[in-house]
């Protein structure tokens, strides 16, 4: 065969196609073989293997696989938890109405008859009582059908005692309550306020007193106080709004007697000391002034004369005052100064204020127009102050005639650190022999015949699905501590298993 | 040792009739053969046939039968509680000397088992073939109407023909006159083995050694103080036992204490304790559910009374939903690397456990912001009939009564 081209002058060598050249390896066809050559793919990644040349900047251990994280929903709103948390339930319809329940009201608060049974707290009046935040979450309300209280004998006693300040004109007491975790310290005073609403009396309360010293809301130097005092604005007008939703119907009918100096452009004459707590609670830089001028309105025993008046003035009703964990108010707060010094909770004008109703003042009386301080201590949710502890050891001591000079009455440790503005404070109560007005009151467990009257009421309710025998009672008493009534609480919704 | 008729009724066999019956006349060749049991001589085969297994009064299982009905392929949501009286009775399932006895039946009281017996005391009454052979060589044919002759054909017990033929009842051994007769008590001669027992365990022999003289003594004192009355009780103990819940370490119902272990996450005990009362109180406090038609809970009270009894509505949520039976993949036996789905019964315990894990599982896929409240609330839909839980269970009762069938692969004697 001749060539393809003339080999003198490869003239037609650029004619033939190129693709010797262009192949990636030698092509050299096997004789034998029948199968045609193939070229290895140029886009194939390389082995991965661990020959060949060594590999620098690449990890040579086995990698383990990330697990990927579980696709989690949303996380809830905020605010949402808290609110689940502190959620307050009043009513479960599917428990049983109780048949021949009586409601509190101005005659059963009396009747000793009804000692250990079961009374309800009047529907009208709960909107009040959740306004005052008597209700606390951990408290057992939502099982029942509607909420109700033990007439206990402490109860009749405070019954016997509201009666009798609405008697007498310009009486007032004042209790420090103590007892143990789930004594029923806190239904104690929400059993007041109700009794207070009943009986139209101004109710002012302080929930959390935990709140006003732990920084959580915030707070201002006093302008003109020497020492320097601070103010917490925001809570003085949550304080002013819980006074004003609950009390509309009598701070409605009272109106300003007063002359108020420093919130004079803001009042009109015939103003209703509903409005005055209301303008504190829309602008809450005025919120303590404004508390102040509520107050003093409220303790006031007939109109200022030089004051302007639109309307005439009328007897001020008295007042329930109700703090419920005090000890939280006995220390340092989380507060700081300008200099970074801890600012001490008597510091806190809001603080002081009501510390200072307590003080045995002879000059002016604390509540003129008459009323009741209740001041209960916290057992689940307490700070340990010894200067606190020893004080109320005195004044109980003092209570129960034991005299300051003998060797039982109680004694400060000498190495412990004592905080004397607190010690100040409960001074003269404890010196003092004579008890009436001041009162540390310490509350127990209920009797069996109380208990019994609660655990029917469990079993009315159908919550308890036992028989209700002197045996059943008797026990559940003894489980609960003595017939602590919070323990009951929970020992009777507690479903026994009997398998 | 002549025939021996054993009953191996189990669960497979109680749906299928498998009675597996090994007619032995040398038990110990066949038994090791076929069962794999050995029995040395002088032995009872069963010694706790006779003993049963109590359980508690409320039994959520519905038993074996239940099972077997379902797995026949009846509707299994129709099975209710209180229509099946029976419990699961372990030992009795293997039961020597009622053949076929059916785990159904009603059990009729059968006096003569109160008394225990040794192996060969009972056996059926049978013809002999000697007796056979005596005959032909006597020359009577064996036809059962000539008397005295025996019935081999028809295999007819030795009872019926002595009681129409008072002949040869007269000429009857004297052990079969007795038994006729009905008159019990020890044979004459000594091929039982409780008199061997008792022989064993009776003081006769032993009265030579002092001190097993002084064991029994100190044993009889110790016993004779037991039941002397305490001093101060007027009266004897009450017999009644405490209830299993009044120990401190099982206070809690059953289910609450398992769905409480169940929900514990870390170990932390407490914490899920909480949360289990949290579920109980919103079991209690939200509105009674609206049920399913067809996904009913189990013999419940009315809807509105179920929140009262918070307990026995969780309880009633975890039993309904809870599976009858798991399926087991057996590799090996299909053969080409497939598996056999093999339905298995599952215990009460078992079955709720799976129920509850169902249930925290569709839980988790909720978007309350609380473990507790996504639990509750998925209980409620439960109640309702609105889970997917269910639809899990009906798809392992899908799966059970498909693999019916390859039960047989793996059941002893099966083909």
């Amino acid at each position: 065969m001749a060539s393809h081209f003339c080999y003198g002058c490869l003239l037609r060598l650029r004619q033939m196609p190129r693709v010797y050249s262009m192949l990636p390896g030698p092509l050299v066809t096997a004789p034998f073989h029948t199968t045609p050559p193939r070229p290895a793919n140029p886009m194939a990644r390389k082995s991965r293997s661990l020959e060949g040349p060594p590999k620098y900047r690449e990890s040579k251990s086995a990698r383990m696989r990330k697990r990927k994280p579980v696709e989690r929903s949303r996380p809830p709103a905020v605010g949402e938890r808290k609110a689940l948390r502190k959620r307050i339930v009043l009513s479960n319809t599917n428990a049983l109405e109780v048949p021949g329940m009586q409601d509190l009201s101005e005659e059963t608060m009396l009747d000793s008859r009804l000692r250990g049974s079961v009374v309800g707290l009047p529907l009208p009046m709960l909107n009040q009582l959740l306004a005052v935040q008597a209700f606390k979450p951990t408290q057992g309300w939502s099982i029942f059908r509607r909420p109700g209280t033990v007439l206990r004998r402490e109860t009749l006693e405070m019954g016997r005692l509201v009666n009798r300040i609405g008697e007498e004109k310009g009486k007032v007491f004042k209790k420090i309550i103590t007892g143990v975790r789930g004594s029923g310290k806190s239904v104690y005073l929400l059993q007041a306020m109700a009794m207070g609403f009943l009986k139209n009396w101004i109710v002012v309360t302080v929930p959390e007193p935990q709140d006003l010293v732990i920084a959580h809301t915030a707070y201002g130097t006093l302008p003109g106080s020497n020492p320097v005092q601070y103010v917490q604005n925001a809570a003085t007008a949550a304080l002013l709004s819980r006074t004003a939703i609950a009390n509309k119907e009598v701070l409605s009918g009272l109106h300003i007697s007063q002359n108020h100096e420093g919130l004079k452009s803001l009042l009109q004459p015939n103003m209703t000391l509903e409005d005055l707590a209301r303008l504190g609670v829309q602008t809450p830089s005025i919120a303590w002034p404004v508390f102040q001028a509520l107050w003093a309105e409220l303790a006031a025993t007939e109109a200022a004369g030089n004051a302007d008046i639109g309307k005439p003035f009328k007897p001020r009703p008295p007042m329930l005052v109700t703090v419920d964990g005090l000890s939280h108010w006995m220390t340092n707060s989380r507060y700081r100064s300008a200099e970074y010094e801890p600012i001490h909770a008597h510091d806190l004008v809001f603080v002081n204020h009501f510390l200072s109703l307590l003080q045995p003042t002879t000059s002016k009386p604390t509540l003129p127009n008459g009323g009741l301080l209740l001041y209960a201590t916290s057992a689940s949710n307490n700070p340990t102050i010894y200067s606190f502890d020893i004080a109320l050891k005195q004044i109980i001591a003092s209570q129960n005639g034991i005299d300051p000079s003998s060797p039982d009455f109680p004694r400060l440790d000498p190495y412990a650190k004592i905080d004397e503005r607190v010690l100040n404070l409960f001074n003269n109560h404890a010196r003092s022999t004579e008890t009436g007005e001041f009162e540390v009151r310490s509350l127990g467990g209920l009797t069996t015949d109380e208990a019994r009257g609660l655990l029917e009421h469990f079993a009315c309710s159908g919550l308890l699905r036992e028989k209700v025998t002197e045996e059943l009672v008797g026990e559940k008493w003894s489980l609960a501590g003595g017939g602590i009534i919070g323990e009951m609480e929970r020992i009777a919704r507690r479903l026994r298993a009997i398998v | 040792m002549t025939d021996v008729y054993l009953t191996f009724s189990s669960f497979y066999s109680c749906g299928w009739n498998y009675h597996f019956q090994v007619t032995a006349n040398s038990v110990s060749n066949q038994l090791q053969e076929r069962v794999g049991l050995t029995m040395p001589p002088g032995l009872r085969v069963f010694p706790a046939a006779a003993a049963t297994l109590r359980l508690p009064p409320f039994t959520a299982v519905y038993g074996q039968n239940a099972i077997c009905s379902f797995l026949r392929g009846n509707s299994h949501s129709t099975v209710s509680l209180n229509a099946i009286p029976c419990c699961f009775d372990a030992t009795s399932s293997l039961s020597c000397r009622t053949p076929q006895r059916r785990m159904n039946s009603s059990s009729s009281p059968r006096p003569e088992e109160e008394q225990p017996k040794g192996p060969n005391e009972d056996q059926l009454p049978h013809v002999s073939i000697k007796a056979a052979q005596t005959g032909r060589i006597v020359g009577g044919k064996c036809d059962g109407n000539a008397s005295g002759s025996p019935e081999l054909e028809q295999g007819t017990p030795v009872d019926e023909i002595l009681r129409r033929d008072k002949d040869a009842l007269k000429y009857a051994p004297k052990v079969m006159q007795e038994q006729m007769l009905g008159l019990k008590g020890s044979r004459s001669y000594s091929t039982s083995a409780t008199l061997r027992r008792q022989g064993l365990s009776g003081s006769a022999s032993t009265q030579d050694d002092p001190s097993i003289a002084i064991v029994a003594n100190m044993i009889a004192q110790v016993s004779r103080e037991v039941v002397e009355r305490p001093p101060g009780l007027k009266f004897d103990m009450p017999t009644t036992r405490l209830p299993k819940t009044e120990n401190m370490r099982r206070r809690y119902d059953p289910l609450v204490e398992q769905f409480t272990k169940l929900l514990m996450r870390h170990g932390k005990l407490s914490v899920a304790q909480k949360n289990m009362a949290f579920i109980l109180d919103h079991l209690r406090t939200t509105p009674p559910p609206h049920l399913h038609p067809t996904r009913r809970l189990l013999s419940a009270p009315p809807a509105p009374q179920l929140p009262l009894n918070p307990v026995l509505y969780l309880t009633l949520i975890v039993d309904s939903v809870a599976p009858l039976l798991k399926i087991r993949q057996q590799k090996g036996i299909a053969g080409g690397g497939a598996a056999l789905q093999i339905p298995l019964p599952l215990a009460l315990r078992q079955r709720r456990r799976t129920a509850i894990k169902w249930i925290l599982d569709s839980a988790a896929k909720r978007r309350d912001s609380k473990l507790a409240q996504r639990v509750a609330n998925e209980l409620v839909s439960v109640a309702e009939g609105k889970s997917g839980v269910w639809d899990r269970r009906e798809q392992v009762h899908k799966i059970g009564v498909a693999g019916r069938s390859n039960l047989k692969s793996v059941t002893v004697g099966g083909r």
